[in-house]
């Protein structure tokens, strides 16, 4: 109980919401490390996946590349990188956004494949040409598949974004590194729990981004899309 | 000394314990006209070896026959073995080595003389005893760029006062509350820095901040063998912040005789924090033999080999 007590007293603490080292900074740098390397991997991992899923082709070898992808310890990433790129933001994003591709690759690849063929056929029937079929009927009905990758991602990578403070980066992995360096324990745990909640907000707030994107038409059932994405999540 | 072995120490030291595995047999000395056997350990750390091979070396040269058991382990290892008689001597450090026989007190100071004087009051009782301590030292110590240090012309840490608001401090994470840290460089000396970078202590993140620029002052050890190559100068802790972690011998009464004595306080004597750093560089960085390089130094210094 003393412990918790004194996690509610480090955050009661107002020196601890300003500053350099205050919550503020620190969640900015934070949301600014994941966002970049969310966003460079979508860039990356988005065409890719849809093109693929698209044509159907080279589909398994996109899903096993992106497999051995997972594979890839950011840790070990971030460490060749900071011997190559030395201090700085670089390395961090460089293996969070390895960390981000996999799932948006697989989940946009799927996505596009899951489209019934008949809607394509159809689609077809009423004159779309190639692209327009793919960006006015494919993309849409993959919508929520694919943000569910792109959700995915962005999870992992707040929650990984904590491995930016052992190359001596900002966020809240600041806080645990700091704190056990110190045997400032309620600074760890408070650490942990402010990346705990912001990747609880970042899951809750991409899932609401995909309702905004899902197509009235298909968001039938309240819930049938994320149920699906969920199914779907790990293919 | 808060060792944090980094990967180019931790190869030194093995690489040192695999050489002491192949020269431990062969490493007595002749023994015409011995005047007695002693036994020298060192830590496991290079500059353990480079400290025990200095002194031991000159010990055999006085005619003494000596046993080097390098690689021992740390100051948890050597210290009971040196209790019980399984070695009789080793190249201690005076603040760390008072603070590990006194249980962690707290009497270390920056006074080598005093904190010797009381590592001896602790000694006692033991039937051992530490000699004059050298001038040389390894102990925190905070460090600039050539740099840096031409631009505000700086020798000592109060240099820093009247520019440290433009610099910036980099050091381990812990540096913010440990007072021979920021606490005590603001109180101390008087040093507000334009802001605090945490790092690590004296390892690659710290090396990676000086080369690009992000730190201007950062925490490193007096004899790092790699200072001189990576372009840092230490600032001298002229208000005695940090303990003194002076080099010192610690042997047993049961050796210490007069002779003895004076061949050991004639190395610690001569030896500056400086040739440690030479000799550190040599073994570290270009991987030369431990005994290797101190025989130069002790030829140097007309230790007539």
């Amino acid at each position: 109980m003393a412990a918790i007590e004194s996690v509610i007293n480090w955050f009661a603490d107002p020196s601890h919401w300003s500053g350099p080292d205050g919550i503020p900074t620190r969640l900015l740098e934070h949301i600014q490390i994941s966002a970049e390397s969310v966003a460079i991997g979508a860039l990356i991992a988005l065409p890719i996946g849809i093109v693929l899923g698209h044509y159907g082709r080279l589909g398994n070898l996109a899903i096993n590349l992106s497999n051995v992808g997972r594979a890839l310890p950011s840790f070990g990433i971030l460490a060749i990188a900071f011997q190559v790129f030395g201090l700085g933001d670089l390395p961090i994003i460089l293996s969070l956004t390895a960390l981000a591709i996999p799932p948006m690759v697989t989940n946009s690849y799927v996505g596009l494949r899951e489209v019934d063929p008949d809607i394509k056929d159809a689609a077809r029937g009423m004159g779309y040409r190639a692209l327009a079929q793919l960006f006015r009927v494919e993309l849409p009905l993959a919508v929520p598949l694919v943000m569910a990758g792109v959700r995915t991602s962005a999870v992992q990578v707040v929650a990984t974004a904590t491995l930016a403070a052992l190359i001596a980066g900002g966020g809240f992995g600041r806080y645990i590194i700091d704190g056990l360096a110190q045997f400032d324990y309620s600074k760890l745990a408070a650490g942990a729990v402010l990346v705990a909640l912001l990747a609880l907000a970042t899951e809750v707030s991409l899932a609401g981004l995909e309702r905004l994107l899902t197509p009235r038409g298909i968001r039938l059932v309240k819930g049938a899309a994320a149920s699906r994405a969920t199914t779907f999540k790990t293919a | 000394m808060n060792r944090k072995p980094y990967s180019g120490r931790v190869l030194a030291a093995l690489a040192a314990i695999m050489f002491a595995a192949v020269a431990c047999g062969s490493s007595s000395a002749p023994a015409a006209s011995s005047k007695g056997n002693i036994t020298i350990a060192g830590f496991a750390f290079s500059e353990g070896s480079v400290l025990a091979e200095l002194y031991g070396q000159a010990l055999q040269h006085a005619g003494y026959n000596v046993t080097f058991k390098l690689n021992l382990g740390s100051r948890e290892v050597v210290a009971p073995a040196i209790k019980s008689g399984q070695i009789d001597l080793y190249i201690g450090y005076a603040a760390t080595d008072l603070e590990y026989y006194n249980k962690g007190a707290g009497e270390a100071t920056g006074d080598a003389t005093a904190t010797t004087a009381k590592l001896n009051s602790h000694l006692q009782s033991i039937n051992l005893v530490a000699l004059t301590p050298s001038a040389a030292v390894d102990q925190n110590a905070f460090a600039v760029t050539k740099a840096t240090q031409q631009k505000y012309s700086l020798a000592k840490l109060s240099d820093l006062q009247p520019v440290a608001g433009q610099l910036v401090l980099g050091a381990g994470p812990e540096c913010p509350t440990r007072p021979y840290c920021l606490p005590g460089l603001m109180s101390l000396y008087g040093l507000h820095f334009k802001s605090f970078k945490a790092l690590d202590t004296d390892g690659s993140l710290t090396r990676a901040a000086f080369k690009s620029g992000q730190i201007d002052v950062g925490l490193v050890f007096s004899s790092d063998g790699d200072l001189n190559s990576l372009g840092l100068v230490v600032l001298q802790d002229d208000k005695q912040l940090e303990a003194a972690d002076n080099v010192v011998p610690i042997l047993r009464q049961a050796v210490a005789s007069d002779d003895a004595k004076k061949v050991l306080n004639e190395i610690s004597a001569k030896l500056t924090t400086a040739d440690l750093v030479q000799m550190n560089a040599q073994v570290q960085l270009l991987h030369q033999d431990a005994d290797a390089v101190t025989n130069v130094w002790l030829q140097q210094h007309n230790f007539g080999m």
